[in-house]
Parts: C-alpha cells; structure tokens; sequence
C-alpha cells in the first residue's frame, strides 16, 4: 500500500475501483451493506466520511482494461481521483487463486481499509456536517420531482455492479432512496471502459442525486436502480418498467445515466425513449465516440423520440501526458506499450472517469469552428 | 443501424446459439439460424428488414 | 493556387471494374470532370496535374492514399480536390483519404460526394462539399465543387450554405459545470417546454441501398464474417477488446467447426463465456458446412473475416465494412452472414 496525493509528479496505472472511507458511529448499522453489514436496508443514522481520501485498487485483472491517473497536470482534472489523497492497494494473487477468488477478496478487503481509515478518525471533530433528508414521498412544494434512474453494468464477472452484497443481474428496476447509495448499498465490480466507469466513490457520491439536491429549481425524487441486461427482451423490459415506476411514482421528469459503452448505450437510449413515451420528459447522459479527429457520428445507438442529450466528451479524441516521476499499480502501460513513466498521447476513453457516465466530469464536446 | 438484412437472434454474447439449450437442440438452433439468414439473402428487400426465425420478415 | 486533382480508372476514362484493381497514375493536365472544373476555376487557379486510380486498389491498400500524394511531389501542389465520388463506395473513401491525408500535410483539401456515400466520414478535418447521386448530376455538382474551391483558395470557412455535407469536428472541452448539474439544467428546460436544447445531436444513420437478393445460393460462393473479436486462442495477431483499429482473416480450410480451446472471443463488450465454451456460437461454421455438404449453398469461403465492434468508431467500421467488401468481391463471394453480439432492435 502506498499513499499518493494530488499535485505530485505521480501516475496511477491499471485502476481498478475506489471507494471513499465511510463509517457509521455507534449504534447506527454498518457501511457496505452485503459485504460488511448485513444486507439489511442502510442511510439512516450518522455517517461518517473521511472526505478527499479514496482508497483505489490497481493491478491486473482479467477483463480490466487500461486506465490511468494522473495526479498533476492538464489529466489530473479529468478523474475524480486527481484531487484525493490516494492509498493505492497493489496485489499479488496466490498462484494457486481463481480470478474471481481474486476479485472477490481485491472487493472485500478494499472495502474494509477504507471503513478502517474512516473509522481512525471517528473521534475527530467534523470539518462539517451535512444533513441529507430521505427523500419525500410526496412532492413538497411547487417543484418538479425528478427522478434519477441509474443503469447499473451486468454483464458476469469483472463487469458486474453489486447492490446489497449481490450482482444486480437479473432484477428489474428497483426504487431506493438515495441515502442508501451514502451508506455504500451499490457496489462496483466492473472495470471495462476506463473513461466510462462508475467507480464505488462515485456511487457513494452520486452526482445526480447531489446535482438535483443542490437545485432551488427542482426536487430529487428518488433513485431508480436497473441493470444493464445482455438479453435485448429483457433491455426493452427493463426500460418500460423503469419508466412506468417513474409513473407509479408521480415523477415529473427523469435524468438517466449508464456506464459503459456499445450496449450500455442501447439501455439509455431505450430508457429515454420509453420515458417519453408515456409523457414523461427525460435527458440522458452520453458519451461521444466520434473517433480521433472528431468527425465521426458520436452515437451508436441514438435515441429515436429523446431529444434532450448531455454530452460528456469524446471518447476517441486523445491527450498528451507528460513524463511522471512515480508511477503506480503496475511497470507498463499496455495500451501503448510504454513504461509507465513515460510521456505518452493516450485517448481519453483510458483516463480514469474522464466521461464518467454518472455525471462526475466537466468535459464535454463542441463543435469546432 | 441501416443494416438490410437482420435475423433477429437470442442474446448479445452468442448470436449463433443458446446456451440454455441442451447441445442438440442447440445445434437445431443455430441451423434454423442460418436458414433464415439465407432466405433473407434470397429475399429482395427495400430497406432494412428484421427475419425473426420464429416468424415473418417485417420493417425495422 | 497550384491545384491537384484526383479521380478514379473510370472518370479518367481507362476502364471499368475490370481496372479496378490498377494503382495510381498520374497525368500533367486535367482530365475528364477535371477539365469542366478548370474552366469554371478561371486563370488564377491551374489544376497543374490529375491522379487517377483504381477503386479496389484506392480503397482497399493501406498506404494507397499517401502513394497517391506522394506522385503529386513534384508539381508543388497547394490545394488537393478530390472527387466527385457520388454514391460509389470505394471511390467516396478513396477521395476522403487523399483530402484527408492532404490535409494532415498541411496542404488545402476539399472532396464532393453524395451525402450516403461511406467515405464521407473519413475525410477527417477536410470539408466535404454535397454532390448529387451519379453522374447525371455532373454539371450542377462540378458548378457547387468549383465555387467551393474558390472560397476554400481564398481562406474563406465552408458551411452548409456552401454545400458542406461532412459533420463539424467535435472537440472535448471543459464545461464551467459538471455533467450532472448541466443535466438538471437541461430537464428543467425541457419541463419549461424547451424540446430543441441539448448537448448533442444524434447522427444521421446511412441509407444503406440493399444489395439485389442472391438469385441461386446453390451456386453461390457465401462468407462468415463477424464483429464478435473471435481469434484462434491466444490472440496470435494481437486483435483489441475494444475500439479496433484493425480487421483480421483466419482459415478455416478442413475444419467442420470450431472446437473449445482453440478459438477465442476477445471482444471486452460482453460475457465471453459461452462463446469460448463453443466458438461455432459466434461463427456458425458446423452448420455453414453442413449447408455446404448437403448442396444448399455453392461453396463456403475458406477463410472468416473479423474484429472487434465493443467501441468501435463509426469510421472504423465503415473502413472496415468497405475494405471487407472489397476483399470478398474480389474473391468473387456473393453473400456474407456477419455475426455481431449486439442488440438487434425492437420490433
């Protein structure tokens, strides 16, 4: 394990998950629910959060694909973890480990450093406090309820999120309040699509949940979870479901999110699609693959009756990083076959939560003039 | 996606089988398939048009 | 201004598809659309030389575009057109690699073609200026290409109003505000009852024109080819999980199938697991055999074309899609089953 923090000469490689440190005080449930707690129904209580901290897992995994950190200049400000301190767990399997066995602990035990971190400073007085309210179960004023339905990656090992300790594979859309996602409820097992992950601190931060309660304009009305299935029977299902929950729920307007790309992106666009369909305004958040140059077309999967689209950059266009004098989570960079030292041109799509699916980032796309 | 010609199959990860199929029938599956791959190959269309192996061939 | 001109076999008039596998030549004059466009260009600017090329040999060799401009080194040329294409495939993405590659050497470039041509994506950074669907649209087309080169001479921008038909270039910036919070603004418009806001517009998808249906498959020569990342076990040639830059060809002379252990799926884009479990799930090889024995197609190509679509540009696969095409149309194949693990859509 070894500390990195914002603004050195350093590069994490091989990123796998990060989790910020939480726990609970005494008397108020566990964190992690599944893993750690119970799996019985989190987010009441006291949390506490080791805020500006992430403990990150990196090496190699099968499935994984490359993706980098980059802790000072222009790429720092592409990840959420270019701006926390950093306590990198490396790992050596057991030769005698299954992957999945491997996998399985990696989650476990990266689970359980960041409740002990947060847990050394239980006794510390807060830098501040927050007060989350559930969320209503009926519309409080005169502002629209918007719900924040997030697709949830399914696709087996190594590309599976976990709610409540288990894959969401195979369930339908599922309403919870967003206090749960603080107390760690989603999980993440998925490391495909570096630039397009939702990593475990970005679920336990859920930018569209903090973006509509931070809004005077508009209320968050709850978070709808739903899987990503590979059946497209079950895609459409999924989507009509989620979209009549939002109904049976009295939601105004829904702003979905997915993570990955190819077939994440037929979820979205189906989800908006159904939404609208049934009278329901919704706005998706997409990545653009308009190739190197940016002259492509930027969607596979457009949707056919949404309209409103949030663009979190191009996917394919590439960036310059510089020479580092530490690096992280494994010697090379396999994706360019360089030492992961070296200055090197890389696409965004490697860069750790560049287009975060959920809403993290500031990059977008524009058209050149 | 402008592609003329879809046979509409089971599952992203295998678009010739099904694995919840003992191998067998599994095989029948896959050769059902392909016949209507080549009958839609046989089939003049004017614009992208999905054989559903079960059924007829409609509009996308 | 110094003007290159590039065109195919046939506008330079040497022959059809049967000189279609020809490399490049060059003339010092204009030539066939060329002369028209001379004329219409006036005395400042002198189309100095005209390339010409074969289509198969144009779209399907890679450095084709580079060997092309590289003929051209001794004319000083200052400005490169390219076209007209019209619908015609191969032609469309030879003409946007030759402006695309002009331009990466800093030179002007502008091609003209119709706006369901495959190439158009690939012009990169070059504006591309509308042609109509065939030659019957000649003197129209060559009228809007000569008042575009004009402007483009002259340092002026390209817009719609000048018949510019490729796509603005996206460039990724940072926005003052998050994603998601931009997205809240976004659906508070859209309740306001805005439905013309948004960061993104979707692409316009081809208007593929189908191919004739296959008159008598039992004559017919009928390829597998697949985007599902299948590979001989190991990845011998190296093939991405995802966003390929490349296509590959393996053999498949005296197999019946394709046995557990000895292919692949590499594709990052889904569970592998059932396709490695038996790879004829991702390449219907057993059963293509078996229709090949039992006589109910003529003979089965002898090798499978494949990449990776998990991420993929749109650009990529439509250069892969044209060289595919290529390539099988040489081999005198007259259908193709294209296996892909993706979602087929709704009825």
């Amino acid at each position: 394990m070894s500390w990195v923090s914002p603004g050195e000469s350093a590069r994490i490689v091989k990123v796998l998950d990060a989790v910020e440190p939480r726990a609970k005080g005494d008397g108020a449930g566990g964190v992690f629910p599944g893993f750690l707690s119970p799996a019985r129904p989190v987010g009441l209580g006291t949390t506490h959060v080791l805020r500006g901290a992430a403990v990150v897992a990196a090496g190699y995994l099968p499935r994984a694909q490359e993706s980098v950190v980059e802790m000072s200049g222009e790429a720092a400000q592409l990840s959420p973890l270019g701006s926390t301190h950093n306590l990198v767990v490396e790992f050596e399997p057991s030769s005698d480990a299954s992957w999945e066995d491997v996998d399985t602990a990696l989650r476990r035990g990266l689970l359980k450093l960041a409740v002990r971190l947060a847990e050394a400073a239980l006794e510390a007085d807060p830098t501040a406090v927050e007060e989350l309210p559930a969320a209503p179960a009926q519309a409080q004023d005169d502002r629209p309820r918007v719900a924040a339905i997030t697709n949830l990656q399914t696709q087996g090992t190594f590309k599976d999120v976990f709610v409540y300790g288990s894959s969401m594979a195979g369930s339908l859309p599922t309403l919870i309040d967003p206090n749960e996602l603080e107390d760690g409820a989603v999980v993440s097992g998925q490391y495909g699509h570096p630039g397009l992950k939702n990593p475990t601190y970005i679920h336990q931060n859920h930018p569209v949940a903090a973006a509509l309660r931070a809004s005077e304009e508009a209320e968050l009305g709850g978070v709808i979870i739903c899987p990503e299935p590979v059946d497209q029977a079950q895609k459409e299902l999924v989507s009509a479901l989620a979209a009549r929950l939002c109904k049976t729920c009295g939601f105004d307007a829904a702003i979905v999110t997915k993570e990955g790309g190819g077939n994440a992106d037929a979820d979205i666009a189906l989800k908006v699609d159904a939404l609208e369909e049934i009278g329901i305004p919704a706005v998706g958040l997409f990545a653009e693959m308009a190739g190197r140059e940016g002259t492509a077309p930027p969607l596979v999967a457009p949707p056919t009756k949404a309209t409103a689209m949030v663009s979190t950059g191009n996917y394919d266009e590439e960036l310059e990083l510089g020479e580092v004098e530490r690096a992280l989570g494994g010697e090379r960079i396999d994706l360019r076959d360089v030492d992961a030292h070296e200055a090197m041109e890389i696409p965004h799509a490697a860069i750790y939560c560049a287009l975060n699916p959920l809403g993290w980032g500031r990059l977008t796309c524009e058209d050149a003039t | 996606m402008g592609a003329p010609r879809i046979v509409r199959t089971r599952g992203i990860p295998f678009p010739t089988g099904d694995p919840s199929l003992d191998s067998e029938e599994e095989r029948e599956w896959r050769r059902q398939l392909i016949d209507k791959a080549l009958e839609a190959l046989s089939t003049s269309v004017s614009g992208p048009t999905v054989f559903d192996p079960a059924g007829e061939a409609q509009p996308a | 201004m110094r003007i290159v001109h590039y065109i195919n076999q046939y506008f330079a008039g040497v022959g059809g598809e049967e000189e279609a596998g020809r490399g490049p030549e060059l003339r010092e004059e204009a030539v066939g659309p060329g002369k028209r466009l001379q004329s219409l260009i006036g005395d400042e600017h002198e189309i100095v030389a005209t390339v010409f090329c074969g289509d198969d040999y144009a779209a399907g060799t890679a450095e084709a575009a580079e060997e092309i401009l590289s003929l051209t080194d001794d004319h000083d040329p200052e400005l490169v057109v390219a076209g007209p294409a019209f619908t015609s495939g191969r032609y469309g993405v030879a003409c946007s690699a030759v402006v695309a590659a002009a331009h990466e050497r800093g030179l002007k470039a502008i091609a003209s073609m119709h706006e369901d041509n495959p190439g158009l994506q690939d012009a990169g950074a070059a504006p591309v200026i509308e042609s109509g669907e065939s030659a019957r649209r000649m003197k129209g087309t060559i009228e809007r290409l000569a008042a575009a080169v004009q402007k483009l001479a002259a340092g002026e921008h390209l817009g719609e109003e000048d018949g510019r038909i490729s796509r603005p270039r996206r460039v990724n910036v940072l926005a003052d505000a998050p994603a998601a919070a931009r997205a809240v603004e976004l659906v508070l418009a859209r309740l306001g009852g805005d439905t013309e806001r948004t960061e993104l517009r979707p692409p316009d998808f081809d208007q593929v024109t189908p191919a004739g249906p296959v008159e008598d498959l039992s004559e017919a020569s009928v390829a597998l080819v697949t985007e599902g990342g299948l590979v001989p076990a190991g990845n011998p040639d190296g093939l991405e999980s995802s966003r390929a830059t490349l296509w590959l060809r393996y053999s498949l002379e005296g197999r019946d199938s394709l046995p557990e252990g000895e292919f692949e799926s590499v594709d990052g884009g889904f569970s592998t697991e059932a396709a490695n479990e038996d790879p004829d799930r991702m390449v219907p090889l057993d059963v293509a055999r078996e229709l090949e024995q039992e006589g109910a197609i003529g003979r089965l190509h002898p090798e499978y074309l494949v990449t990776t679509g998990n991420g993929t540009a749109v650009a990529s696969a439509k250069h892969f899609g044209v060289e595919w095409a290529v390539e099988l149309h040489k081999a005198e194949v007259q259908a193709a089953i294209l296996t892909a693990p993706g979602s087929p859509p709704s009825s």
